[in-house]
């Protein structure tokens, strides 16, 4: 290129960038809304603290919230409740990308008031005291919680965590090749080599090879763990690929290439809506559960606000989202009790009781269980 | 094989070079090209067989705030980090050209060492330093982020049009009275200016489709590639996010074909 | 050099640490200025890109390397510990990680290999024969990289699945009986997806170097009778080295440390190390595990990058 011309287009280059920044930059581009009387928002406002939560009236309740939560979860249909109920206040988001993600930001000194764990994490924030006490008489829809959910945010009898969305994990299996299946060990089934799929996940695999072998989770010998390790050793050739987020299954299962996954209930509610021949199944060793969890991290300044937002997202229009828009359980009982479409009915077996008395709810994890079973995962698939 | 003279030497007359490229071409197109096929399909996920034609995608991308607010990000954080690195790799460039000094050694280690860093290790160390300073995450966190990870690019580009290029026009620019600054200007940047362009679009390129340092860095602002991941977690997305796939893809065409002719004219 | 350098003028590249103002042939000394322009020039580039340097990577790293000696991630981050080297023993320990580290080195350097080898024809022809479109050409190839990895690699799953459009179109010509399950999910597939994703990229350097490629050496190399492939092996090939050489660097150093295209289409047996890095921080929150496994794979790399360009000495290969 003649130097000149280059030297040129190096300029209108300059030029237009400097241009696209200007204009990206104008008006309109502040770094979060801010609609009602706060002050801006680049860290969460600290507000005096409120008289309890009856006292105020919801219009003159300001202040913005700051959620660390997963990506996706930002949308409004998901705090559609708080929306609607505080005008003058609102919800900024930061994101983590897993479990470990949020503990780290969280230990990492994050600002965010409020964040989103899932059973499994939570022993961590309580013995650490990341997480403030949740005073559960603010919570005008404390009531619509199953008991057993609540349970599973109380720890040393006092409520750290609200329940908020939950699913099962099962095996998805396509009918069309796979009519039935009855256990966990599918998994390990030669007969479908390069058909099957596993989640990206060393607790989850121990966690199946407990369910089969009838392994106490809680208490995972080391002999236990490497026969646990040999197994999905041996079990690694018989994956398509290991799966990381619902998309890469969705899309796998639908175009054929994958058989029988370890799967959460939305990809099955999101293949029975695509038309595709999928069933859920019940294996004898009964299937698992998960439930997602708000906590308050300890040393926020928005305690009452905090309290606030997890009311509303107990709320119903808020579960409703959950459900209808992205196939997740709500903690919302009276949600769920009136679920009416077949499809939702069908993924969350709400007609079969005795399906949610044999599932197994995941326990939570010590730190070491945390990393020796991650570290036997990285050596399953270093192996290979 | 007749010989070429002058400006119009045009190295091997080979028809596989320009057909190489074309092929090369073809190859990072197509699945482009895919999408776009896909972006007005009423399919909601990637797999055949077609249902009907659409726009119905490309309508809701456009009522999507949180949406057309990640794309404006990135293209900002793309902006600004790509024009700090390219600042950045031609200093150094030149310094490692131009100049004999003891710490040439290490100057070239660093520029280089953010490659060796994997992206996971480098958001949590930024992350640490940042905490440590006490700035809040944000979309200047990811910049400078995108701006170390760019740096190695940037410099390797310039550099390997700087080093060792015969220093005569230099000479010379010196000999008629040009200081040592204004040669650079004078002289030097022109003559990088091409490696200039390219580590620029480069830097450009690494910040735009980024996502584990932008999710890590990240504050109240999402970037484009943050958003998608996030969305794609729930299946229902993808056609919009697809579109607007497309949709940049396009714009971005369609702004260098009309450069090029302008440019041209 | 025709004439005398003027009062203040340094002719050659000097050591900015030795005097800069020589006497000139005139023996009048040149009037002392208060900063020599060519020393103000050199400070005025090293300082920020020193400055900015060592304050984003170095810095951080040193963080890093102080948190793989940290026994867990309890506690305030920035509060005093206990120093171990519990993290490092158990890398050691690990053959598994010794032997994805190794495999991910072998598959980086092939990776930048053959990346390398097929940008050259590329590059030489964007610097020789595509003329005035080299420009538009380059950043042609350059753009599909923004749009999302993700999305396009969704894509080509969809070509290259077992039911996608490949398989699918040889099993209706009869060619096949069974997919090819091959084209995905492996080892093989990880390395060829690499390969395509940074020869654009490879093809940068090598053109800046081919830049600056005097075409009179050309001109003059066809005086003296050179055929074409001649003037190839003797005057373009070693000129471009050093582009050859960014590119592989450029392209082997990243690649080790890779870990989202084995997620993509590595399927379970096609791995590297940095996704076992990538699970300690995402999955176990183990970030002092992590830290230590990042410093190991960091030192290895720059050992072997240090000992290659000592050894394979490009040069003397293409016996210039």
């Amino acid at each position: 290129m003649h130097p000149r011309r280059s030297l040129s287009l190096m300029h209108a280059l300059v030029a237009l960038s400097i241009v696209a920044l200007v204009a990206a930059c104008g008006p309109g581009a502040s770094a979060a809304p801010t609609p009602g009387p706060t002050t801006a928002a680049t860290t969460s406002v600290t507000e005096p603290t409120e008289p309890p939560a009856t006292q105020t009236p919801p219009e003159e309740v300001t202040g913005d919230l700051l959620v660390l939560d997963w990506s996706g979860y930002d949308a409004e249909d998901f705090w559609i409740d708080f929306k609607n109920t505080y005008p003058n206040a609102t919800a900024s988001f930061e994101f983590g990308t897993s479990d470990a993600d949020i503990y780290g930001k969280i230990v990492g000194g994050s600002q965010a008031d409020v964040f989103h764990p899932y059973t499994g994490w939570l022993q961590f924030y309580v013995d650490e005291g990341l997480v403030e006490e949740i005073d559960t008489s603010r919570l005008a829809n404390w009531d619509v919680v199953p008991e057993s959910f609540k349970a599973l945010g109380q720890f040393n009898g006092k409520q750290y965590f609200v329940p908020w969305d939950w699913g099962f994990t099962s095996i998805l299996h396509r009918t069309d090749h796979i009519p039935t299946v009855d256990s966990w060990d599918i998994l390990f089934d030669t007969q479908y080599e390069n058909r099957l799929s596993m989640w990206d996940d060393g607790p989850g695999a121990v966690t199946v090879s407990s369910y089969i072998h009838g392994y106490d989770e809680t208490a995972i010998t080391d002999e236990q763990l490497e026969a646990i390790k040999a197994e999905w050793t041996a079990q690694a050739p018989l994956n398509r690929f290991y799966w990381a987020a619902e998309p890469d299954l969705i899309q796998a299962m639908q175009s054929g290439e994958v058989w029988a996954a370890y799967a959460w209930q939305g990809a099955y509610a999101t293949l029975l809506g695509e038309g595709v021949p999928v069933a859920y199944a019940n294996p004898q060793e009964g299937r698992n559960s998960w439930v997602g969890v708000y906590g308050i991290r300890k040393g926020t300044p928005n305690v009452d606000l905090a309290h606030r937002f997890l009311d509303a997202k107990l709320g119903q229009a808020t579960g409703e989202n959950l459900v209808n828009l992205y196939y997740y359980g709500t903690a919302n009982g009276d949600v769920m009790a009136a679920i009416s479409d077949v499809t939702l009915k069908e993924a969350f077996s709400i007609d079969d009781p005795a399906i949610l008395e044999s599932t197994n709810f995941t326990p939570n994890l010590t730190a070491e269980q945390r990393d020796a079973w991650t570290a036997m995962w990285t050596e399953v698939k270093a192996s290979q | 094989m007749e010989t070429q003279v002058g400006r119009s030497w045009r190295g091997l007359r080979l028809p596989a070079l320009p057909g190489f490229y074309w092929l090369l071409i073809g190859l990072l197109y197509l699945p482009i090209v895919l999408l776009a096929v896909f972006s007005v399909n009423a399919n909601t996920s990637l797999t055949l067989p077609l249902r009907g034609f659409t726009l119905q995608w490309f309508e809701r991308l456009f009522e999507t705030p949180a949406l057309l607010t990640a794309v404006k990000n990135s293209l900002i954080v793309a902006t600004a980090s790509s024009l700090a690195a390219t600042a950045l790799g031609t200093m150094v460039a030149i310094l490692l050209s131009r100049f004999n000094f003891r710490g040439r050694g290490l100057l070239t280690g660093l520029a280089i060492l953010p490659l060796i860093v994997p992206y996971v290790v480098l958001a949590v160390a930024l992350l640490v330093l940042f905490t440590v300073i006490g700035i809040d995450r944000s979309l200047v966190t990811i910049a400078l982020a995108h701006t170390v990870v760019a740096v190695p690019y940037t410099t390797l580009i310039v550099l390997a049009r700087l080093i060792g290029a015969e220093p005569q026009l230099e000479d010379a620019a010196m000999d008629l009275g040009a200081t040592y600054p204004g040669t650079l200007r004078l002289v030097v940047l022109p003559m990088a200016a091409p490696a200039i362009a390219s580590a620029w679009i480069t830097a450009f390129t690494v910040s735009f489709d980024e996502f584990a340092l932008a999710l890590f860095l990240a504050g109240r602002e999402q970037t484009f590639p943050v958003y998608l991941i996030g969305q794609l977690r729930f299946a229902t997305t993808l056609p919009v996010l697809i579109a607007t796939a497309v949709l940049l893809m396009i714009g971005t065409l369609t702004l260098i074909l009309v450069a090029d002719r302008i440019r041209r004219r | 050099m025709p004439g005398r350098p003027p009062a203040g003028a340094v002719p050659e590249t000097v050591t900015a640490g030795a005097d800069p103002i020589p006497a000139t042939a005139a023996g009048r000394a040149p009037s002392r200025r208060p900063l020599n322009p060519r020393r103000a020039t050199f400070w005025a580039l090293s300082l920020p890109a020193w400055a900015i340097l060592l304050s984003l990577i170095v810095v951080p790293l040193l963080f890093m390397f102080g948190l793989s000696f940290r026994p867990d991630l309890r506690g305030d981050l920035l509060a005093p510990f206990n120093p171990t080297l519990d993290h490092y023993r158990q890398v050691v320990e690990t053959a598994s990680w010794w032997r994805q580290l190794g495999l991910s080195t072998l598959m980086a350097a092939i990776v930048a290999l053959v990346a390398t080898a097929v940008a050259f024809p590329l590059a030489y022809f964007l610097a020789f024969r595509a003329g005035r479109r080299a420009g538009l050409y380059l950043i042609l190839l350059l753009v599909p990289f923004w749009t999302s990895y993700l999305l396009r690699v969704m894509a080509w799953k969809l070509m290259l699945g077992t039911e996608g459009v490949i398989n699918s179109s040889l099993a209706f010509l009869g060619v096949i009986d069974a997919p090819l399950d091959a084209l995905l999910y492996n080892r093989n597939a990880v390395v060829i997806t690499l390969i395509y994703v940074w020869i654009p990229f490879a093809t940068l350097p090598i053109l800046a170097a081919l830049g600056r490629i005097d075409v009179r050496l050309h001109d003059a190399a066809a005086d003296l009778y050179a055929s074409p492939w001649q003037q190839l092996r003797r005057v373009t090939l070693p000129l471009a080295i050093p582009g050859l050489a960014a590119a592989f660097l450029m392209v082997f150093i990243p690649t080790v440390g890779e870990y989202v295209t084995p997620l993509l289409v590595g399927g379970s047996g096609g791995t590297m190390y940095g996704n076992i890095i990538q699970d300690f921080f995402l999955r176990a929150a183990n970030w002092p595990l992590g830290s230590a496994l990042s410093m190991i794979m960091l030192v290895v790399t720059m050992v072997l990058v240090v000992i290659g360009l000592r050894v394979v000495q490009p040069r003397r290969l293409l016996g210039v």
